[in-house]
């Protein structure tokens, strides 16, 4: 568009071009949004007390009853929460993924599979459901974000982390949190902020980053402006330090505010100096979200798409292969279990074999001896009747 | 602290004061999953900086002097056991982000310490009465739930633990005893649970269950300060549920109903209300002298949040009122109990070559003669006793001298040990190879030291076995043959009994170390060849950039434009297909 034009454009009385983000506006306030979270980490790092707090509802109850009863050795499950979050008439549809049972095994070798395998059959099943002839329905549940909750040791990421991290930063936006951050004071938290940024890009896995490139090309954003200036305050504090909490404290000036209740001290959520919540949930829900949608459109999607359209050509272990080659049958933890349940079977059957057997024999066996029985008392019949015929042929 | 505590010293005390006089020895284990606070917490018990923490070992190599007064390092912290999938050790290895991704296999250290109680402050009143010098030490573990798959571990704690169990049966059967025999049976193990709150992991059950089998094991909350006053409560109740549930086999403060000391009665009801112990640790001191956590929302002093810390009351548990306690436990249950099932299974092989022996009770008289006779052959204990006088032996030899630890069983021996002797023999030669391929390779490695140790463990053998097969064999000839038979079946399993324990370790400790070597030379070459793969795609990629330069700056333009798109990908792959 040249200057000129430009300038006729608004000396005139508007045409009305201008209201298109205003049509915009109205069209998605209509239609409302939709955010697929996926939290991620081992089990005790408070990723469901996060949820809650995050959300500011009980979107998920703590249900240590439930655990009580479950089998020491455990599999990785994935747990979808659907829930709509209204605000001011705009109402965003939440789905939340939790991943109970991640890591808590001795052996956690190929314990992140049940969670690509997740995110990919998002991907596959959107594809599929776009190739079909009528798509005005689409069942979206892909993976907008991946929150990977980080415990607070102290010494680094372990080679869980790592390998989890790096398979799932190729499939979405994965955002690394540290999670119960309350246990590190602020010197060794610092540390581990900062050996876990190194870990990171010398292990090139891709977090998400808020987008910087995009303010110094518009004209009107100059690279300092508060928004640009936010996105590097975001970065720098990467990995997010969070606490989480559902319960609310009076914080000594008369207002409730969402805290952890300590003997020495009250841990303020959202205040900026005890953790970094509130950026957190700036970045997922109020700067980013858009973001964070379009990038698992344009990128992850594609990307999937891409390798998958192509065939399986790539031979990048990392990248997704064809959906049929890893279908359950193929996780090698599942191939073990399936053996095992074989096993059992055939032994069960087995053991039910032999007892029915058994009873074939008992019954067999009974039934002789009831025809032994029968035989003997006929025996005695015809014997006493034989007796009655004497006697009454005595008698007479 | 124990300020407030009665000036009457505990029951157990008064027993305590009839142990030798060389002071006390007393074992303990740190255990449970790294990034649990177990390090801090030893700093943290002996009052004084000596233990580094995890990728900061050479920060610690220059304060290593902030100790406390009463508390003398004996011997300095040594690599007692470790294992690793790739066999390369990470323990005192700086961070390293590169290499972080990489499991870092289970390493036992032990240090020895001596503490002193002779200061005057009242601090640990139990222990500084009498000057008594408790010889302490310290068993650490480092790398529990580090790795992808976890189950090396167990065996490397359990069989760490058992060793210890076996240098003692093996001093007990002995004829001579050392008089400096140092026990190192670890008497209790602090079992770190970390503060989750949602209940025991299959780890800690397994891990637990294992080693309560040579020791006493007290599990601790770590880090209690992540939980609030109820959280606590909560998980203290969700953990021994989970014991009882799981049958895990903890130490348990039980109330002797006929013990007249209503005292140490109440004091077990109430430790035994508090169990498991939850503790806050931490080095940093303030301006007092006293160890604190500094949050933003506040300070927490970890001797004086007694609501969360039961920092004091384990303290006093440990080197106070249960410190005799947890010695007896470990002699007379848990090892005896262990001798038990051990002796039974070693005499199992011991009275084949018995029964063969003791009848003829003319040759067992003249086994010197027969020795001598035989050993010419085999290379075993004449000529070696010739060795070590003229000096002129060698490792190599030494391995095959250990073999012949059963000088005194002639004919049925005689075969086994030439299998042995087979055996050890082309181990051995494996053995070196790999030692000196391994020299080569890396420099001061654990595996170098360990080897080391397994060396002189066989020097040591062999200068047994020589004291004892120079000490005076043939018995009096005034005795009864009976008596003779039987005391000759006595000595029989005190000389056996020891060197087929030892033997056996060492025989499992090599097996170990070799295979170790073998999967850290594999691991070695496998990064020299991804480093070569490595640089060669640089190199490649350089080549292709220099390219892009001469073929016109609009289409290097384009071309690099779509490298910044495809970036993403990080894939060299697709760059490459792309410009071609």
């Amino acid at each position: 568009m040249s200057a000129a034009a430009t300038a006729t454009t608004t000396a005139q009385p508007p045409v009305g071009v201008s209201n298109l983000p205003n049509q915009r506006y109205k069209i998605a306030n209509e239609r409302g949004g939709s955010f697929t979270l996926m939290v991620c980490g081992e089990s005790g790092l408070g990723k469901t007390t996060f949820i809650n707090t995050l959300f500011q509802t009980t979107l998920k109850h703590q249900d240590a009853q439930q655990r009580r009863y479950t089998p020491i050795k455990k599999t990785v499950d994935i747990d979808i929460i659907r829930a709509i979050l209204e605000e001011k008439n705009f109402s965003l549809r939440v789905n939340v993924i939790d991943t109970p049972g991640f890591g808590d095994n001795v052996n956690n070798n190929k314990a992140w599979q049940p969670l690509i395998d997740f995110i990919d059959d998002q991907h596959d099943s959107y594809m599929r459901q776009e190739q079909q002839p009528y798509r005005k329905v689409k069942f979206d549940l892909r993976v907008h974000a991946v929150l990977y909750f980080i415990k607070p040791t102290g010494h680094g990421l372990k080679p869980l982390d790592i390998e989890t991290m790096k398979r799932l930063s190729t499939r979405a936006n994965l955002i690394p949190v540290i999670a119960k951050s309350d246990t590190l004071t602020a010197q060794e938290l610092q540390v581990f902020k900062s050996r876990i940024r190194q870990v990171i890009e010398a292990q090139e896995i891709r977090i998400f980053t808020p987008p910087l490139e995009t303010g110094s090309v518009k004209d009107d954003e100059s690279p300092d402006s508060p928004a640009m200036e936010h996105a590097r305050q975001l970065i720098e504090s990467m990995p997010f330090a969070v606490v989480g909490s559902e319960n609310k404290y009076d914080n000594g000036q008369g207002t409730p505010v969402v805290a952890r209740q300590y003997p020495w001290g009250l841990v303020e959520i959202e205040n900026d100096s005890h953790c970094d919540f509130r950026k957190l949930r700036g970045l997922l829900l109020r700067t980013y979200l858009l973001d964070l949608i379009l990038t698992t459109e344009e990128l992850h999607y594609e990307t999937y798409r891409r390798l998958r359209l192509e065939g399986g050509n790539s031979e990048d272990p990392n990248l997704p292969v064809k959906a049929p080659a890893r279908k359950l049958s193929h996780n090698p933890k599942y191939k073990e279990e399936e053996n095992a349940l074989k096993k059992y079977f055939t032994d069960q059957v087995k053991a039910e074999e032999q007892r029915f057997r058994q009873w074939e024999q008992n019954i067999v066996n009974e039934r002789i001896r009831l025809n032994g029985d029968l035989e003997d008392i006929q025996s005695k019949v015809k014997k006493l009747e034989e007796q009655v015929r004497n006697l009454q042929l005595k008698k007479r | 602290m124990q300020n407030n505590n009665s000036p009457v010293p505990p029951p157990s005390l008064f027993r305590r004061k009839k142990e030798n006089r060389r002071g006390i020895t007393y074992t303990m284990m740190l255990c449970g999953n790294s990034g649990t606070g177990k390090t801090t917490f030893a700093n943290n018990l002996l009052e004084s900086n000596i233990f580094p923490h995890q990728f900061s070992h050479s920060e610690y190599m220059d304060n290593a002097n902030s100790l406390s007064s009463k508390v003398k390092i004996i011997q300095p912290t040594k690599v007692v056991s470790f294992n690793s999938k790739d066999g390369i050790p990470t323990y005192m290895a700086e961070f390293d982000p590169q290499r972080s991704a990489l499991e870092s296999g289970i390493t036992i250290t032990s240090t020895s310490l001596e503490i002193t109680s002779a200061s005057d402050d009242t601090e640990n009143a139990y222990v500084s009465i009498d000057d008594d010098i408790i010889s302490f030490n310290l068993i650490n573990t480092y790398g529990i739930n580090e790795n992808l798959d976890d189950s090396l571990i167990f065996n490397e704690i359990t069989s760490y633990l058992e060793q210890q169990f076996d240098i003692v049966l093996a001093e007990e059967t002995r004829i001579r005893r050392n008089p400096r025999f140092e026990d190192t049976r670890v008497h209790i193990a602090l079992y770190f649970i970390e503060p989750t709150g949602h209940g025991l992991r299959e780890i800690d059950i397994e891990l637990m269950k294992r080693i309560s089998r040579y020791t006493n094991v007290l599990p601790i909350i770590s880090k209690a300060d992540s939980f609030t006053k109820d959280e606590l409560k909560q998980f203290k109740k969700i953990i021994m549920n989970d014991v009882e549930r799981f049958n895990v086999p903890i130490y348990k403060f039980e109330i002797d109903p006929d013990d007249d000391d209503l005292e140490a009665i109440e004091e077990n009801r109430t430790l035994a209300a508090l169990q498991p112990f939850s503790i806050v640790v931490s080095d940093v001191k303030n301006k007092e002298g006293k160890y604190i956590r500094e949050y933003p929302w506040g300070t927490v002093s970890i001797d004086e949040d007694n609501d969360v810390s039961d920092l004091n009351i384990l303290k006093n548990v440990l080197f106070g009122s249960h410190l005799q306690e947890f010695k007896d436990t470990t002699q007379n249950l848990l090892y005896e109990n262990y001798r038990v099932e051990k002796l039974s299974t070693v005499s199992k092989n011991e009275p084949s070559s018995q029964s063969s022996n003791t009848p003829n009770d003319n040759d067992r008289l003249n086994t010197n003669d027969a020795m001598l006779k035989r050993q010419s052959a085999a290379p075993s204990l004449s000529n070696f006793a010739s060795l070590v006088n003229t000096g002129h032996f060698n490792s190599q030899q030494s391995l095959n001298m250990n073999t012949v630890d059963l000088p005194v069983t002639p004919s049925l021996n005689h075969s086994r040990n030439n299998i042995k002797e087979e055996d050890m023999d082309s181990s051995s030669d494996h053995y070196y190879e790999h030692q000196a391929k391994r020299e080569i390779e890396e420099g001061d490695s654990p595996i170098k030291q360990m080897s080391h140790d397994i060396k002189q463990g066989n020097e040591e053998i062999i200068r047994n076995i020589k004291i004892e097969s120079s000490s005076p064999r043939i018995p009096a000839k005034g005795d009864g043959l009976n008596d003779i038979a039987e005391r000759s079946k006595l000595r029989n399993i005190s000389e056996t009994v020891p060197y087929v324990l030892r033997h056996e370790r060492i025989l499992a400790r090599q097996q170990k170390l070799e295979e170790l070597e073998a999967q850290s030379a594999k691991e070695l070459t496998k990064r020299i060849q991804e480093l070569e793969k490595k640089a060669h795609d640089l190199k490649l990629r350089e080549k292709l950039l220099k390219q892009q330069h001469k073929n016109g700056s609009s289409s290097s333009l384009l071309s690099q434009s779509r490298i910044k798109k495809d970036d993403t990908m990080t894939d060299l792959a697709s760059i490459l297909s792309k410009d071609q």
